[in-house]
This record gives C-alpha cells, sequence and structure tokens, in this order.
C-alpha cells in the first residue's frame, strides 16, 4: 500500500480515531490504527473491542492495500514539517514507512490480519441537530459514575422520542437529567444505556467531522453515531436503569432563585481551597445565602450571596466539584434551587425545566 | 539487637559486587542473625542487607557475614574506620504483628450485620470449616448458601482462596450451590474481573460505618 496525504490532516485523523484504540488489551493490534485504501477511498479506523471510531482520510492512493500503525504514528506526523507525507508498506512486511520532508521513520506494524473486525454500521436511525446533541450530553455525561462495580452507572440512559430526546446520568450522588425537543424523532420511543465515553466521544466526533447534525442507531446490544462521515460504534450497557423519575422530589420547602453567573463565581473561588470530599456549607438565613469551606490544609473561606430566604436557618452541604457542575451545566441566567432540609437532596434547574440536576447533600459535623 | 553507629565502608560480593563508600551509617545486627546497614535516609530499606541464616564473623574493625557455599557464596564485609555508638538491647520475645485487627473486626462487624451482604442474608457460623482451612463466614439467603472470604483488600489470591474452598463446601451435601463472595475494604480490579468471571460476588464494606462510628454516606438510591 502506498499513500500520499497532508501532513496536518493524517495526524489529526489517527489522533481522533487513535482514541478508540487500546493500550491495555491483551491483544496487541488494538493499540493501533488501521488504514484502509481501496477505490472508494481512505478509511482510517481503530477500536478496544467497546468502543470503535472510524473516519476517511483525504489522500491520493498510488496503491491501494490495508495496512496497521501504531497510535503513536499520530505524534510523529504532528511533529513533521508541513507539506505532504508518504505511507507506504509492502505487503506481508512488519514495516510501516512514514516520509515527509527530509524525515523518514520505519515503523513496526501488525498484520492487517491481527486486526479485529470492525462492527456492522448498517441501519438508519434518529437524526438529531448536532447543537441539541452536544448540548443534551454535555449536561449530562459528568454525573456518570466511574466506578466499574456497577456498570449501569457508568452508562447514560439516552431516549428517543418523536417529540423529545432525553439524558440520564447519575453516580447515586448526583443525577442530571436534561430532555430537548425534537421535530424528527422516533415513531416508536427508543432507549439505551450508553458508556458515557461513548457518548464523550460522540461529542468529539462532531467537531471532528464539523458536522451539524448526528444519527443515532440505537440496536440492541449496540449504538452507533454517524456524524458527518466520522463514525462511532459502542458497545450498549445492558441492565435496568434506575427509576430516575422516583427520585426526583416533587415539592421542596424552599425554592430560591440565585443569579447563576455570581453563584459559579463564588463556587470557583470557595473550590481553590475545598480538597476532595471537603463539603462546602451552604449557611441559609434571612435574605441571605452564605458559602462557606473549612479545610484543614489551607484555612478557611467564606462568602455570603442575597437570596430571597426566610424560615428557620438551615446548613446544608455539598461536595463542591458536583455542586459546581451542576450550577454550570445549567441554563440560563437564574438558578432555581429547591431544598428540603440538610439530609434531603437538593434540586437545581434553570430558567426552565428541561435540565434537572438532583444533587444529595454530604453530612455536616455540627 | 546491636546497633553500631559507625564511619564504614560495606562491600557485599555475590550475585554482583556493589560498593558503599566510606560514610556514617547504622548498622543493625539482629539476634536471629540478619545484619542491615542504613543511612539516613531510604525510608525502611537498608543500603545493604544480609538475612539469617548467616556466619557473622568480627575482628578489629571488620565484620563480616556471610552465607552460602562454594560458587553460591555471598558475604557483606564492613569496614569500620571510627564507631561513634555501640549498644545492645534485650528486646526479649518477639510479639506476633497485630495487623490493626482490620479482617478480624470486619469479619466480625460482618458477621454482626450479615445483610450488608444482601438483602435478607442470615448467618450460619464464622470460621466455616473445610479440609484446606476455614472459609470467615457461611450465610445463607433465599436463595441458598454464601461462603465470603473477608480481606482487608481485596486481590487475585484472595479470588483463588475462595474458589479452593468453593470447590470443597460444594461437595458437602446440600450445599453444590453455595454461591462465593468477596468482601473488603476495597477490591482490586483484576480480582473484581477475575472474580467476576468465576461468578464471585464481591462488596467493598466501610469497618466504620458497619461499626456506627460513621453515618453512612447520603446517596439518592443504594447503588
Amino acid at each position: 500500500m502506498r499513500l500520499v496525504c497532508q501532513k496536518d490532516h493524517l495526524a489529526g485523523r489517527l489522533a481522533a480515531v487513535g482514541r478508540a484504540a487500546s493500550t491495555k488489551s491483551t491483544v496487541p493490534a488494538l493499540a493501533n490504527v488501521l488504514i484502509e485504501a481501496d477505490e472508494n477511498g481512505v478509511v482510517v479506523a481503530a477500536t478496544d473491542m467497546e468502543l470503535s471510531l472510524r473516519a476517511p482520510l483525504e489522500a491520493r492512493v498510488e496503491q491501494p492495500g490495508t495496512v496497521v500503525v501504531p497510535k503513536l504514528a499520530a505524534d510523529i506526523v504532528r511533529s513533521m514539517v508541513p507539506g505532504e507525507v508518504t505511507l507506504e508498506h509492502n505487503e506481508g512486511e512488519g514495516v510501516v514507512s512514514l516520509t515527509g520532508g527530509s524525515s523518514s521513520f520505519a515503523l513496526n506494524s501488525h498484520q492487517p490480519g491481527e486486526f479485529p473486525a470492525l462492527p456492522a454500521e448498517d441501519g438508519s436511525g434518529v437524526v438529531l441537530p448536532a447543537d441539541v446533541f452536544l448540548s443534551t450530553a454535555d449536561r449530562v455525561v459528568r454525573a456518570a459514575s466511574r466506578d466499574d462495580t456497577r456498570p449501569v452507572l457508568t452508562g447514560v440512559l439516552v431516549r428517543l422520542e418523536q417529540d423529545s430526546v432525553t439524558m440520564v446520568a447519575t453516580d447515586s450522588y448526583r443525577l442530571a437529567v436534561r430532555q430537548a425537543p425534537l421535530t424528527s424523532g422516533p415513531s416508536q420511543p427508543q432507549q439505551a444505556i450508553v458508556p458515557a465515553r461513548a457518548l464523550a466521544e460522540a461529542q468529539r466526533a462532531i467537531a471532528l467531522a464539523g458536522a451539524d447534525q448526528i444519527e443515532v442507531v440505537l440496536s440492541q446490544t449496540s449504538g452507533t453515531f454517524r456524524a458527518g462521515d466520522v463514525v462511532l460504534t459502542t458497545r450498549l450497557i445492558d441492565g435496568q436503569f434506575i427509576d430516575y423519575r422516583q427520585l426526583i422530589p416533587e415539592q421542596f420547602t424552599h425554592d430560591l432563585q440565585l443569579d447563576r453567573g455570581e453563584l459559579l463565581a463564588v463556587l470557583g473561588r470557595i473550590a481553590v481551597i475545598a480538597q476532595r470530599n471537603t463539603p462546602v456549607r451552604m449557611a441559609l438565613t434571612e435574605g441571605q445565602m452564605t458559602l462557606s469551606v473549612v479545610s484543614e490544609q489551607f484555612g478557611e473561606g467564606h462568602e455570603s450571596i442575597p437570596v430571597a430566604f426566610s424560615g428557620e436557618d438551615m446548613e446544608i452541604g455539598f461536595n463542591v466539584e458536583f455542586l459546581r457542575a451542576g450550577v454550570e451545566s445549567a441554563e440560563g441566567d437564574t438558578l432555581r434551587l429547591g431544598v428540603i432540609s440538610p439530609l434531603r437532596p437538593g434540586l437545581l434547574r434553570g430558567d426552565d425545566d428541561t435540565f434537572r440536576y438532583l444533587l444529595m447533600p454530604i453530612r455536616l459535623n455540627t | 539487637m546491636r546497633l553500631i553507629v559507625a564511619r564504614c565502608e560495606v562491600v557485599y560480593r555475590g550475585r554482583v559486587t556493589s560498593l558503599l563508600p566510606m560514610a556514617q551509617r547504622l548498622i543493625m545486627m539482629k539476634a536471629d542473625g540478619s545484619i542491615m546497614v542504613h543511612s539516613d535516609a531510604g525510608g525502611y530499606k537498608p543500603q545493604n542487607w544480609m538475612t539469617p541464616p548467616s556466619r557473622i564473623q568480627e575482628s578489629d574493625g571488620l565484620i563480616v557475614a556471610a552465607k552460602g557455599t562454594g560458587n553460591a557464596v555471598e558475604t557483606v564485609e564492613i569496614r569500620i574506620e571510627e564507631v561513634v555508638s555501640d549498644t545492645e538491647h534485650d528486646l526479649g520475645e518477639a510479639a506476633r504483628l497485630e495487623k490493626d485487627g482490620v479482617e478480624r473486626d470486619l469479619q466480625e462487624a460482618i458477621a454482626a450485620a450479615a445483610d450488608v451482604l444482601g438483602e435478607g442474608m442470615t448467618l450460619l457460623r464464622r470460621e466455616y470449616p473445610t479440609p484446606i482451612g476455614p472459609v470467615d463466614i457461611v450465610c445463607r439467603d433465599d436463595e441458598g448458601w454464601v461462603a465470603v472470604e473477608v480481606k482487608r483488600v481485596v486481590t487475585i489470591d484472595a479470588v483463588e482462596q475462595l474458589t479452593r474452598y468453593l470447590t470443597y463446601i460444594r461437595e458437602q451435601p446440600g450445599m453444590s450451590g453455595c454461591r462465593g463472595m468477596l468482601v473488603g475494604q476495597s477490591v482490586k480490579p483484576q480480582a473484581r474481573t477475575l472474580a467476576s468471571s468465576r461468578d464471585i460476588d464481591t462488596l467493598v464494606v466501610d469497618l466504620a460505618e458497619l461499626r456506627g462510628l460513621k453515618a453512612p454516606e447520603l446517596r439518592l438510591f443504594s447503588p
């Protein structure tokens, strides 16, 4: 195989697709990127068997063929001088050559036959505007758990309905729900638990393809996300997602309206000295909210903002990063915070109810 | 226990040859025949050492510890230029290491509240005997028997250990369907993967919570 490609384009595609490559797998070929060149064009692909990414490569094919290049080829190509890069591989040889400018590299490579078959990507799905997909996924994906002991919680529930898309994630300490309107949803509702990592990669795929829409295909065991000519396929998480609706209280003792920007700025300052597991204390008194943090290592800080609060004083502790993530994800200038008691969850909402962020408090030592 | 603080040079000859140049060091000579040469850095690890059984010969300004014979002989030679301090202490009988009692305490706490292992779980007995040693806890729930091994940190070795116990327990009448569960304050990812492939459950518990010293973390739901 021999192909010639612009250096920046090749480096970009190898790096973007290489994100799906696995360095931890017991199959060494999975730490590599597959390049297939035929009369239809060139495709770059990688997979860790959970998630696969493939994207076309604009290149001049001088000799068709298939080659497996190590992931680090992206770093090599990126550091080459601007211009054309030639990638060449003689069938049966264990070396791929990369030349560009006066640089010449011969990289050890695996045989294409060692690379596993990529999942099929056929089937049509639901087309979502890219901005709807991005703004929905971005607001919930951070709330997914990173603890593999409960795989279901490491995923995001994606539900497609005729007139809306809903995404939900929870790590049991917080729950993020975002619903957005759709004009051309499926006639029958579809839902699946998509690994949070795959959803984050799907967001990158939109940016990589410069796409203004994304097609989502949910099958029994796999999900496919097509953004322009970039295709991501992921294994879906098997299991029952928590019935999140029954977790969200219908009524709150206090429903406070806050200036979102002001609260975010205060949390940003407070978070500097808050360490992991140090709660931010939210003291609610007549007309005022005081946020404070005490760090054994660094000292303490507090700041007050006016708020329309009346009734018995209350103090609630929250994980500062979780609280900040919720405030960041809410939409609009006004933030509504619903609280019941120091041991019951608080609910953050933006200007409307399309985004809801339920956050469990941390017990405070009084 | 003899403690010598001295300016010394140490030469090791054996699998390799190494030299610690002349400097002030602490030489620990234990009653069991081990010798350790410490500097004022390096944490717990000596710069050079000889484990027992060793042959120790001492002459003026020279301590030589040797072990092995023929080609396999190893020696540590300590050439002493100046002795700063040389003291000897009788430490008496060696007390057994108390490993914080965490595993024992975990086992007691879990046995006292077996329902932390799962809904409806009741204790059959602690230290359930098998021909290769006792398994920490055997419990029962609606689905049958569960053999539980408790570790401070659940590792791959713990998975192998419980697998061996299960082989014997399942040979007993009425216990062929006995499930396995590993419980610890943390579970290594590799152990979780291996346990899962063998249908052995893993569970992380907090001893302080089990003892009621700490209120459990607040969660939206029990994960």
